[in-house]
């Protein structure tokens, strides 16, 4: 534990030293060195913990207010503690390059850099610490830094709209935690998080109280829909490295304070398990909803970080189902999926911000209407963008499939006490699979406008390949993708002791009930890899010989690059069958006569539908209410009549899966 | 599983989508008065056109090289675990029908990009609608395997599709299931209703306007997996309906050869009878699909209620 602890000190004078260095490279070594010697202390401290040794532990009495404060890392702890500091120190060195510009216009970077460290420091303590008020300040050191990295662009009115944005929400997310706290210290009296474990492992109504509001603050930690508002302005506000780090490590900590608590609860109630997988599973196609409509690259991968805590959130209510009804199978599907699916989530979520990171640095722009063309001027972003891409779809042979059939595992092996409830499992699998084939289209949209086809926009001017500093966390993302994709073994190494900590009241299965389950499918990953590998090849050399001709333009001799399919044409068809959830805001002129004169112009956003709908009924109340009152048909129409139909259906039903 | 079985499965999975398509292709030639091309037309084809050399689009990536062959490869792998001749499949394991899902979206995700390597707009149309289309079915395959499941206490794809029909209940099962499975083939394969293969206006196409680029071994290997896509998933079909199902034996096998056959005739019957969907129609469509689905799932509790 001293070894852990000891990455404190060391982050702390890394940052005094970013800010005291002479020149900008000065200031980057500062952090680069801290955070690898910080890195590598706490995973050699860590690893034995995974390992499956016993928890590192520390007491450390200090004088009034605290008190004595207990530090400790299970293997939970040390899951997160082993890949969010590495991974911070490769959203640093991606900052090297990446803010080089501005390095070269005069900038001081040394405040970004000891933030970065911050950030890193933060992780150290929401991890391992046992007592409430300190985990409180881990938490705001957290949410301060990530506040102040985002705003880097202070002199944009819009980006400090969106950090204040951030700020305002993310302290809502602490008073709520503040409250729950409250509630357990005036119970217990006691700060430390064992106290607070044996309160809450007897149920009761003060329990489900402290679970709901714990589980809001998380939420609003995690960008949990609807809590999602402050996300998609700050990713698309933050620079690159930023934006990766917050999605993909730094909001992570909601989802460790979640598995945290449900630790210290001990065996939930059902009604706890069937709320977590209800809101994950509408956190997931909301979140995955929105991605497949946005304009803005990053807005589009901040909303797909909705859609993967979704589904981690998927993972860990079937675990909770799991451990309410005594079914081991279903915590280490669950758990053990949710888990993974965070890691795998870190790998490629950093990977797609990285890669859209050295898109914005080439061409200034990531509005994906002018984008196009990109692979031939950036094919290694581009080939790294693909595999992210592909990755979070839960494609095979690449990592996100794992995470997710793990959880499938847990769905589909009828584990549930009654009919009814084994049926609903299902139907979460359907959702599941909606989720991912829409991640599907909203990723090959992406890499396909911005990277195939040509430019839409002539004016744009596009660069090269970033340098090795951006590129090598890429690299090293993208190794992680396809290590974890094609040896689950690996990222199962990490999460297996997390996994076994929710097992211990039931712990007949052993760590390889999961590696055992995942057997076939990994390897018939492999083989269809090794089977896509040599046949491409095989296709490659078939066409050695080919001639390159114009594409196509059916009979049309004239086509330019701005009659390509665009962002918005290619999911208009799919998001007007969720207009409630997209809704399309138009600005537009549009030319009127047969032979128009005057030019026309039409612009399209889809603006965020629960950030509207708060704004329209904070703004208008009451002619808002009339307004959905009015909607109200007077006459039933056949919509009306088939929802009563399907209604009597699913009454008739559910009284004979009950009888 | 016998050598023997094995062998079976593999020529059906190589020789069957020829087999297939030229019975389609016959049927609506038969229908029109015309006597139509060979059965075997399509392997003739794809014999020439291996021997053609591809022309590229100056503005593609090694993506549109590629995809062809990622379409092929997923198509090959999908029919592994199918029950193709309604037995047991090449390789089975629990949950294979989570893994042919996503196999599928593999080979669509690289059709999509193949089509839109091109920067044509007729190609990112066909790629948007595919897209679309897919995404809102993808439920109805899982409702429907896990309905399959919970009926026959399989968790394997060929031991789903392959259960029998005892009571009431599980012939409603049986029933919405066969109707969601066939809007689930109509729509992945871009058969009619949804798309019409033999159109020859690209505003309308799906699939074929995806391939207009693609010429010489790609085109064949994209058609090739189009055809074998199709066979796959009338096979599962195939396999709902046969009553040796999950046997590895003669009757099943001639069963699943004349039970593909036979519904090769009715989609080349459908095709020629009816008319194309309005492109505004085809999530009605899908969601009729979709409610069948799940009149399934929730039949499966009406069942174990109706067995207690």
């Amino acid at each position: 534990m001293p070894t852990v602890l000891f990455a404190v000190p060391v982050l702390v004078l890394g940052a005094f030293f970013a800010l005291a260095g002479r020149s900008n490279s000065q200031r980057a070594l500062a952090a680069l060195l801290t955070q690898a010697i910080a890195s590598i202390a706490v995973a050699s401290a860590v690893l034995p913990v995974l390992r499956g040794g016993s928890a590192l532990s520390l007491a450390w009495s200090s004088s009034s207010p605290l008190g004595l404060v207990v530090f400790r890392v299970d293997a939970l702890g040390a899951f997160f503690l082993v890949w969010s500091l590495p991974m911070t120190f490769l959203g640093t060195l991606y900052a090297v390059g990446y803010l080089r510009a501005h390095f070269d216009a005069g900038r001081n970077g040394g405040p970004h850099f000891a933030l970065l460290n911050m950030v890193s420091l933060s992780f150290v303590v929401i991890y391992s610490v046992q007592d409430a008020l300190v985990f409180l300040f881990g938490w705001e050191i957290a949410a301060v830094s990530a506040w102040l990295l985002v705003i880097w662009d202070y002199r944009s009115q819009k980006i400090r709209f969106a950090g204040f944005n951030y700020l305002v929400s993310t302290h809502v997310g602490l008073f709520v935690l503040v409250a729950a706290f409250m509630l357990l210290h005036s119970k217990t009296g006691s700060m430390s998080f064992d106290a607070f474990g044996a309160y809450l492992s007897t149920p009761g109504r003060t329990r489900g109280t402290v679970f709901a509001l714990l589980g809001l603050s998380f939420a609003l930690k995690s960008a949990f829909f609807p809590f999602h508002t402050w996300l998609p302005r700050a990713h698309s506000a933050a620079p690159a490295h930023v934006s990766a780090l917050m999605s993909g490590v730094i909001h992570k900590a909601g989802l460790f304070g979640f598995l945290r608590f449900a630790l210290l609860m001990g065996k939930p109630d059902e009604w706890m398990g069937w709320s977590v997988l209800g809101f994950g599973a509408l956190s997931a196609v909301a979140g995955v909803l929105y991605t497949s409509a946005q304009r803005d690259l990053k807005r589009l991968l901040g909303y797909s970080s909705t859609e993967n805590v979704g589904i981690a959130a998927i993972g860990f209510g079937v675990g909770l189902l799991g451990w309410a009804w005594g079914n081991p199978f279903l915590v280490v599907c669950g758990i053990g999926g949710g888990i993974l699916h965070i890691f795998n989530h870190a790998l490629f979520k950093c990977l797609l911000f990285y890669a859209a990171g050295a898109v914005y640095r080439a061409a200034h722009t990531i509005d994906l209407e002018r984008l196009g063309g990109l692979l031939r001027r950036l094919p290694r972003t581009g080939v790294m963008f693909l595999l992210g891409g592909l990755a979070i779809s839960a494609l095979p042979p690449l990592n996100g499939f794992v995470s997710e059939f793990i959880i499938y595992s847990g769905l589909l092996v009828g584990g549930a006490p009654s009919a009814l409830a084994n049926a609903s499992l299902v139907c979460a699998a359907a959702v599941l699979a909606f989720v991912g084939a829409v991640s599907t289209l909203s990723m090959t949209r992406a890499f396909g406008v911005a990277f195939l086809g040509t430019a839409r926009d002539a004016s744009l001017h596009v660069g090269d390949d970033p340098p090795l500093t951006m590129q090598w966390p890429m690299f090293l993302h993208a190794g992680g993708v396809l290590l974890v994709g094609l040896v689950p073994g690996a990222g199962l190494a990490l999460s297996r002791g997390a996994t076994a900590l929710f097992q211990d009241q039931l712990s007949s299965l052993t760590e390889g009930t999961l590696l055992s389950t995942l057997e076939p499918v990994v390897w018939c990953c492999r083989l269809l890899a090794g089977l896509l590998l040599v046949t491409c090849l095989a296709g490659w050399r078939l066409g050695r010989n080919a001639r390159r001709q114009a594409t196509w333009g059916c009979g049309y001799t004239a086509p330019n690059s701005r009659m390509q399919y665009t962002a918005s044409s290619f999911s208009a068809q799919f998001a007007k069958n969720f207009d409630s959830f997209l809704p399309e805001q138009r600005r537009e002129k549009l030319p009127t006569e047969v032979f128009p004169q005057a030019h026309g112009h039409i612009a399209t956003h889809h603006v965020d539908a629960v950030e509207r709908r708060m704004f329209e009924v904070l703004g208008q109340g009451e002619s808002f209410i009339a307004r959905a009152a009015g909607r109200i048909p007077e006459q039933p129409r056949f919509a009306f009549a088939a929802g009563l139909l399907a209604l009597v259906v699913i009454v008739a039903s559910l009284v004979g899966g009950l009888r | 599983m016998s050598i023997a079985w094995a062998i079976a499965n593999v020529l059906t999975l190589l020789l069957m989508p020829v087999v297939l398509v030229g019975v389609i292709n016959r049927v609506k030639s038969l229908w029109s008065g015309r006597r139509g091309p060979p059965i075997l037309q399509l392997g003739y084809d794809l014999v020439r056109l291996l021997r053609k050399t591809p022309v590229y689009s100056t503005v593609t990536t090694p993506i549109f090289r590629i995809a062809p062959y990622v379409v092929l490869v997923t198509a090959l792998g999908s029919g592994a675990i199918a029950p193709l001749l309604g037995g047991p499949a090449l390789a089975s394991f629990p949950l294979d029908f989570v893994w042919f899902a996503y196999v599928w979206g593999l080979g669509r995700a690289a059709m999509i990009l193949g089509a839109l390597d091109t920067g044509s707009s007729f190609e990112g149309m066909g790629a948007s609608r595919e897209a679309t289309y897919a995404a809102l079915l993808e439920p109805v395959l899982f409702l429907v395997a896990g309905a399959l499941w919970l009926t026959t206490g399989s968790r394997t794809l060929c031991g789903a599709f392959g259960g029998h029909v005892t009571d009431g209940p599980s012939l409603v099962i049986w029933g919405c299931s066969i109707v969601a499975l066939f809007i689930v083939v109509q729509v992945e394969n871009a058969r009619m209703p949804i798309d019409d293969p033999t159109t020859h206006l690209e505003l309308t196409m799906i699939h074929e306007v995806m391939i207009l680029d693609h010429s010489g071994p790609d085109l064949a290997a994209l058609q090739m997996g189009a055809a074998v896509k199709l066979t796959v998933g009338v096979s599962l079909l195939a396999a709902l309906i046969n009553p040796w199902a999950g046997t590895a034996g003669l009757p099943a096998a001639l069963f699943g050869v004349a039970a593909i056959l036979a519904f090769a005739v009715a989609i080349g019957t459908v095709e020629s009878l009816i008319a194309r969907l309005k492109l505004r129609a085809i999530p009605k469509y899908i969601l009729a699909g979709l409610v069948a689905s799940a009149i399934a799932l929730l039949a499966t509790t009406w069942r174990v209620g109706a067995v207690e």
